[in-house]
């Protein structure tokens, strides 16, 4: 493999990566623009799509595959529902460590729960990955999967069609008023409610249809799955800005350009500080432009 | 706010009762405490669980069977949390308030060194069912008995089966670089590797948790000639199960060589197709139809107790090391720990469903051969069985 | 005048409550664990915790630095202290490759432990000077950036720590003792601070940017100070805990125990020294009693999911913590029917 071949293998190698990330990214920006909040638990929705979508499989019910999608991510967007309404309501308005701890602490109840009850093992989800998905496209020396197409297409889609909701529909609109003055929204009687649980939902939904793509990618599911990518969301949410979806995909990629690049760049004996080296970027980002690339300079209110 | 603080002083002093209280167990005569340790949460719960219920089938059958000299088995089980603290704690309380004879337990060397000591300095005989670092009887002391294989041991059997049977001459080593088992693997598989003739084309690392092994690959496939064979240290089926998805799907068909972390129904689970030419260095061949009769035995009983086939070689390794254990108290004809301990060391052809164990005189390294699983057609099959010709030092 | 010296008195007056309620807490444990060897484990246990965050509590909770990178400060006095106190033996099995003048040394546990100390302050100087300039959130996630970062190093300098390998062999210095003396410096340390000229301007501007933008140099300089003092106890802690455990590893300092300190500082109260010594006991003795009882109906992890639930609960109904923004006063506790003097936060939100 010459070395543009190399080059470009990698380049296509880390818009994969980094599309994977992009999509849990938007969806975490998602519910953090309406409510500040920083779900610790959103990887766990993810975690809890991949295991419906397991056990309706397990069953032998013979639904079709496209059935038990659909039941996954609702299922995902019920128990998003279910956190905001029984843990973060209570809190809102709270500070945000307050929100984020209460968060880590329903992160860590939800996967206690599933390593008790479904085993900390982790199990193939290859059974109920359709084979397409499977299938490797050769072109010339250059590698690439059918999934990692897949995962490209719906989250340059999803970015797409997010954007257009927030400036183009009226719930949309009113989720931006609520994320940038909560009270003002009130007063211009927009139902903060419905829409905070709407902004919920929908990250929900997002975090299930990111959970079932990401399982599907590396083939396998275990109750702590949720962790590592909500970590990767998080990282290039701050890199990219939290309060921009925009931003939130920025991020993503340059995390999955700064992972692959390092690795493939760094002598061996230095790769492994790859996570390293990205945390240092992370720091120096906050350092120089603490709202992210893309975040905007927020004003301070007096 | 008063009434809290006052809620608050008065739960402690609850609390601090209510733990002297249980820190005393009421002796009873007619049983013998093992002590069981295993992380059934946390990182290392998919390795322990599988050998905890393993554990806890023999202890069964065990006691179903009359027991040992006329006793049954109390298997006192606790749950580490695959946390350094809480493993030091159960130890401590195992040892103190249970008052157990012996400990079984622990697929991992964290864990194992943080239990060892403690019962090192109270006399207590300590079996790993699933530690494999060979360094840990020099670590912790006389009473610290490994039952597997040591990783040095298996790193060479891979090493020579590679070179010899398989034919790669030159070879590409990956490992991962966040878990003792997986550095320590590496490290004698190369330098047993090395020693043969192989040569090293290229080593690359990546992190516990990594799901994308694409850069690594990628560099791989930049090397010119390609490497005639694979070795990858991985800690679960799962991990090898993705690596070898990733690697075949681009392109490269390479024999795939690994270590027992690469045993679990995961690899072509996860792997599928990929799976195809993978070969790991394990403890047994745990296949229902082609394994030996105590083998098949062993299945059937998992799956009548537990609903399922077992998940991995891991519970086998569980299952032996009670039987051990128990076959060792049998042998002191008392449940005196240093009894035990002797006769422990003393063991010589126990036939576990996992191979068979001796330790050799002065060592608690059972010698035990290699069995060399490959997967062919989706099925995992025995490629060979190996007694590595030369071993590196711990 | 007069009113001055009535606060200060006041103020010393919970100094000495403070130390007291430690001291009758330790001693406490220590009854127990004179009998039982592993209460003995628990009580060292509950100490160590009791150090590590109240250290936290100096930086999170009086000066509103949200550190979540101060296992990482811990993870550095846990591996220089214990790599100065290895006997030369022990150094030349497991770490081979020291360069020659730390190879043939050996440390004392004090001197180890202040060198340890030492290292955490000079880093946290060194990182503390961009840090605080950042607010709230920014602080939180450059913190937790500093915290990979450190995990990362220590699995990646095989020669001084043994990578992601167990470190063992480390003696048992660790000793109730040991552990009740840096409790009762931690507490005076971090009361002195909080109680300065620096720590009245750090509590003062805690919850208002403002006013902290308005204050400026002294803000910032103030700010590292508590960062400074913060990491280099918590280093501390983290020799004790390794001289207790004996064995460890870079997975020992990471998210899991980040976790867990920061859930008992939330529980014991931000902001309040009594309420992280009465929460760290309460937390940790806690989990020991779910422990057990989760082993006597083998229901094993079921001690996490009621922690993370009553977690949720607490930060539901008592957001400042069990204790508040307040020490907690004794004389009032014992006179319960009085209302006279209520220097307790009664606000719940």
């Amino acid at each position: 493999m010459g070395a543009l071949n190399y080059i470009v293998q990698q380049t296509m190698n880390a818009l994969s990566l980094g599309s994977t990330y992009a999509l849990v990214a938007i969806g975490l920006v998602m519910v953090f623009g309406v409510l500040r909040l920083v779900n610790f638990a959103h990887g766990d929705l993810m975690m809890v799509a991949c295991y419906t979508a397991f056990f309706l499989v397990a069953t032998g019910l013979h639904l079709g595959l496209f059935s038990i999608l659909i039941i996954a991510i609702l299922v995902a967007t019920l128990v998003g529902i279910l956190m905001e309404r029984v843990a973060y309501r209570p809190v809102r308005g709270a500070s945000n460590i307050i929100t984020l701890l209460t968060s880590l602490a329903v992160s860590i109840f939800i996967e206690n729960i599933f390593v008790m009850f479904a085993s900390p093992v982790p199990r193939s989800f290859r059974s109920i990955t359709p084979l397409f998905l499977n299938i490797v496209n050769h072109w010339g020396t250059l590698v690439v999967s059918n999934i990692n197409l897949v995962i490209f297409g719906v989250a340059i889609l999803l970015l797409i069609f997010l954007l257009l909701f927030v400036t183009r529909t009226k719930l949309g609109i009113s989720m931006r008023a609520t994320s940038e003055d909560l009270m003002a929204a009130q007063l211009a009687g927009i139902n903060i409610d419905r829409v905070i649980v709407t902004a919920f939902a929908i990250g929900s939904a997002i975090a299930g249809v990111a959970g079932i793509l990401w399982a599907a990618r590396i083939g396998r599911i275990d109750p702590l799955m949720g962790f590592t990518p909500l970590l990767k969301a998080f990282v290039a949410a701050v890199i990219g800005g939290f309060g921009s979806l925009a931003g939130a995909v920025l991020g993503a990629y340059l995390l999955g350009f700064a992972e692959i690049f390092l690795i493939g760049f760094l002598p061996p004996s230095l790769s492994s500080y790859r996570d390293a080296f990205v945390f240092l970027l992370l720091i120096i980002v906050l350092l120089v432009r603490p709202n992210g690339i893309l975040g905007s300079i927020e004003r301070e209110k007096v | 706010m008063k009434r809290l603080n006052l809620f608050f002083v008065v739960s402690l002093v609850l609390v601090i009762t209510l733990l002297a209280g249980c820190a005393k167990k009421p002796a009873e005569a007619n049983v013998i405490k093992i002590g069981g340790t295993y992380n059934l949460t946390g990182a290392m719960a998919s390795l322990d669980v599988p050998a905890s219920k393993g554990s806890k089938l023999a202890v069964k059958e065990i006691n179903a069977a009359g027991g040992v000299l006329g006793k049954n088995i109390d298997y006192i089980l606790y749950d580490g949390k695959t946390d350094s603290a809480t493993n030091g704690s159960i130890a401590t309380q195992l040892v103190n308030s249970d008052k157990v004879v012996a400990i079984v337990g622990n697929t991992d060397s964290d864990s194992a060194l943080a239990i060892g000591p403690i019962a090192q300095k109270a006399g207590i005989p300590y079996l790993t069912a699933g530690a494999t670092s060979p360094k840990l009887p020099d670590q912790v002391g006389s009473y610290m008995f490994l039952e597997p294989f040591g990783d040095n041991v298996q790193a060479a059997a891979g090493a020579e089966f590679m070179y010899n049977e398989l034919n790669c001459k030159t070879a590409w080593l990956l490992w991962d670089k966040g878990t003792e088992y997986t550095t320590l693997l590496a490290k004698y598989w190369k330098e047993r590797y090395e020693e043969l003739g192989g040569k090293i084309l290229l080593e690359d690392t990546y992190s516990q948790g990594d799901t994308d092994f694409s850069a690594q690959i990628a560099r791989l496939r930049t090397l010119n000639p390609q490497p005639d064979g694979l070795y990858i240290a991985a800690l679960q089926a799962s991990d090898g199960g993705t690596i070898a998805k990733q690697l075949r799907d681009a392109g490269v068909i390479q024999p795939i060589v690994g270590g027992d972390g690469w045993d679990g129904p995961e690899l072509v689970g996860v792997g599928g197709k990929a799976a195809e030419n993978v070969y790991f260095t394990t403890h047994a061949l745990a296949n229902a139809e082609r394994g030996t009769p105590k083998m098949k035995a062993f299945i059937e009983a998992y799956k009548k107790e537990y609903g399922a086939e077992p998940e991995s070689a891991f519970a086998a390794l569980g299952y032996d090391a009670i039987y051990l254990m128990a076959d060792a108290i049998k042998r002191a004809g008392s449940t005196d720990s240093e009894a035990i301990r002797k006769a422990l060391s003393e063991t010589e052809g126990f036939q576990g469903i996992t191979g068979t164990i001796t330790y050799p005189p002065g060592k608690r390294v059972p010698q035990k051969s290699v069995t060399i699983i490959g997967i062919k057609n989706g099925q995992y099959t025995l490629a060979a069985e190996v007694t590595p010709e030369k071993i590196p030092e711990p | 005048m007069s009113n001055i010296n009535q606060k200060s008195l006041k103020n010393f007056i919970s100094l000495l409550e403070l130390l007291g309620i430690s001291s009758i807490l330790m001693l406490a444990l220590a009854v127990l664990g004179l009998k039982n060897p592993y209460l003995m484990r628990v009580a060292i246990l509950v100490g160590i915790n009791i150090i590590l965050v109240v250290a936290l509590n100096l930086s999170n909770g009086f000066t509103g630095i949200f550190s979540l990178g101060h296992v990482g400060f811990m993870a550095i006095g846990a591996y220089t202290s214990s790599i100065l106190t290895l006997t030369v033996a022990t150094k030349s099995t497991n770490l081979p490759s020291l360069p020659i003048w730390l190879a043939h040394t050996q440390f004392g546990f004090l001197p180890a432990l202040l060198i340890a100390g030492s290292l955490a302050a000079l880093i946290a100087l060194l990182i503390g000077f961009p840090l605080m300039r950042l607010s709230g959130n920014y602080v939180a996630v450059a913190t937790l950036g500093f915290l990979v970062i450190i995990h990362i190093v220590l699995i990646n300098w095989e020669q001084f720590t043994r990578g992601a390998r167990t470190f063992s062999g480390v003696i048992q210095y660790t000793t109730l003792w040991w552990v009740y003396i840096w409790i009762l410096i931690t507490i005076y340390v971090v009361w002195r601070i909080v109680h300065s000229h620096y720590g009245r301007a750090l509590l003062a501007v805690r919850d208002d940017p403002i006013a902290a933008q308005t204050m400026g140099v002294s803000i910032l300089r103030s700010r590292l100070l508590a960062f400074v003092v913060s990491a280099f106890l918590s280093a501390v802690g983290g020799g004790l805990m390794a001289h207790f455990l004996t064995s460890f590893s870079p997975a020992t300092f990471y998210f899991t125990a980040t976790f867990n300190y920061i859930i008992i500082l939330i529980i014991g109260g931000l902001g309040s020294i009594s309420g992280s010594v009465l929460g760290a006991t309460l937390v940790t003795l806690l989990t020991e009693l779910l422990r057990n009882f989760e082993q006597s109906i083998r229901l094993y992890g079921l001690s996490q999911i009621i922690l993370a639930a009553a977690l949720v609960l607490i930060i539901i109904f008592y957001p400042k913590g069990l204790i508040g923004y307040r020490e907690i006063n004794w004389l009032q506790l014992l006179k319960l029917g009085s209302t006279k003097g209520t220097n307790n936060n009664s606000e719940r939100r």
